[in-house]
């Protein structure tokens, strides 16, 4: 589950928020702050960028949040418009680029993975790091949408303006490539059929 | 292709056992903290849209350093001494003199959270040090809660801030709150130290 979700934030430091009050929204801050910048950099990989997305992001909030009614949770508010703002920006980075997002991969070999420092049993966070950071911008953002923040396929090809295949693709991609660096060390034991659907 | 044969592809792309593996892999990665440059940055820009209050030349540094002992001092002042409130309060009223006459919250609630804070603050200083080697993401979150509770400790002690006493009792509220994760957290971690 998204970590956006373990946050909660007093209902009245949320209308001081809305009413313009700096220190109520200094403590907003405070506690999103790190899986919006976290969310930022994990897509664009870029500090630099992730600092300008996470500027954006709490704008948008300041600028929003007296139309916030609570219906949502305030994290799943503001994870919304963090993740519209970074796929805006890569959007934008891929049209500057001139590809189109369908185009935008590039196979990855094991040894490639390797090479970025992978092993072939990532037991630790930075394996795991590497190994998503060695994927195209568009996987990466589509696994971490998918499987970290819990996003559907239908909310994905949303953000991206594609279709709900091409979510699937991609991911379907992405698995494809983390797969031989995800052997589970009793890999023996796995039950056979155990597909997953998505 | 066809559709039969995509879907086939995808599902084959990983073993549930794997899939788990990886979402669990995922989820467990530590976040980042953004450098502390980022929130005077959007509080400027802020400002300049007129999205919140400026504060004029505030400097935040001073607040971070003042914020701890200003905070000390109110409970001192509050607590650990009640006859300088009691005195200023009229008979039948609740409100501290402080945050006015129109209040609605009772004292009674506001004292059992600066109490709560304060046996929680003498919890956290009874436990030892944080060990030397810290884990990166314990380390964040400690960091985190500490920012977000100085922030609340500038909040109630700034004189320009006019908080209504509802509002007090709210950021009191939050207070007690996050002492409560940070006590939990840096007891956590000081039972590993200890083993």
């Amino acid at each position: 589950m998204s970590k956006f979700a373990d946050i909660d934030i007093d209902p009245g430091i949320i209308k001081r928020a809305a009413a313009g009050d700096a220190r109520a929204h200094e403590i907003i801050y405070r506690a999103f702050s790190a899986p919006v910048y976290s969310i930022c950099l994990r897509f664009t990989k870029v500090p630099a960028h992730a600092e300008d997305l996470v500027q954006e992001t709490f704008i948008e909030i300041m600028r929003s949040i007296a139309k916030f009614r609570g219906e949502a949770a305030l994290g799943s508010w503001i994870r919304r418009i963090a993740v519209t703002k970074a796929l805006m920006f890569l959007r934008s980075a891929w049209t500057k680029r001139g590809q189109m997002l369908a185009d935008d991969w590039h196979d990855v070999t094991e040894g490639d993975a390797l090479s970025h420092g992978i092993s072939k049993h990532p037991d630790d966070a930075l394996d795991l790091d590497a190994a998503l950071a060695s994927l195209s911008d568009v996987s990466r953002t589509v696994v971490w949408l998918h499987d970290v923040e819990g996003f559907t396929h239908k909310e994905i090809a949303g953000f991206m303006g594609k279709s709900e295949s091409f979510s699937k693709s991609q991911l379907s991609r992405a698995y494809q490539r983390l797969r031989p660096l995800l052997e589970v060390q009793d890999s023996g034991t796995q039950p056979e059929g155990a597909a997953i659907s998505y | 292709m066809s559709g039969n044969k995509k879907e086939e592809e995808m599902i084959c792309a990983l073993t549930a056992e794997e899939h788990a593996a990886l979402k669990s892999g995922l989820n467990a990665l530590p976040d980042t903290m953004p450098p502390r440059d980022v929130w005077l940055r959007i509080r400027e820009q802020a400002e300049a849209e007129g999205l919140i209050a400026s504060k004029g030349a505030q400097k935040r540094s001073a607040w971070y350093m003042g914020a701890g002992l200003a905070a000390a001092v109110a409970l001192i002042a509050v607590v650990l001494v009640p006859g300088v409130m009691t005195e200023t309060e009229e008979p039948g009223s609740v409100v501290p003199a402080s945050v006015g006459t129109s209040s609605q919250v009772p004292l009674n609630t506001l004292r059992t959270l600066m109490t709560q804070s304060r046996e929680l603050e003498s919890n956290l200083r009874a436990l030892p040090d944080a060990p030397r080697v810290q884990r990166a993401s314990t380390m964040a979150t400690i960091s985190d809660l500490e920012d977000r509770i100085a922030a609340i400790d500038f909040q109630l002690n700034d004189p320009e801030a006019q908080m209504s006493p509802e509002d007090t009792e709210l950021f009191w509220r939050e207070r007690v709150r996050l002492m409560k994760s940070l006590l939990q957290l840096r007891y956590a971690q000081a039972q590993r130290a200890a083993f």
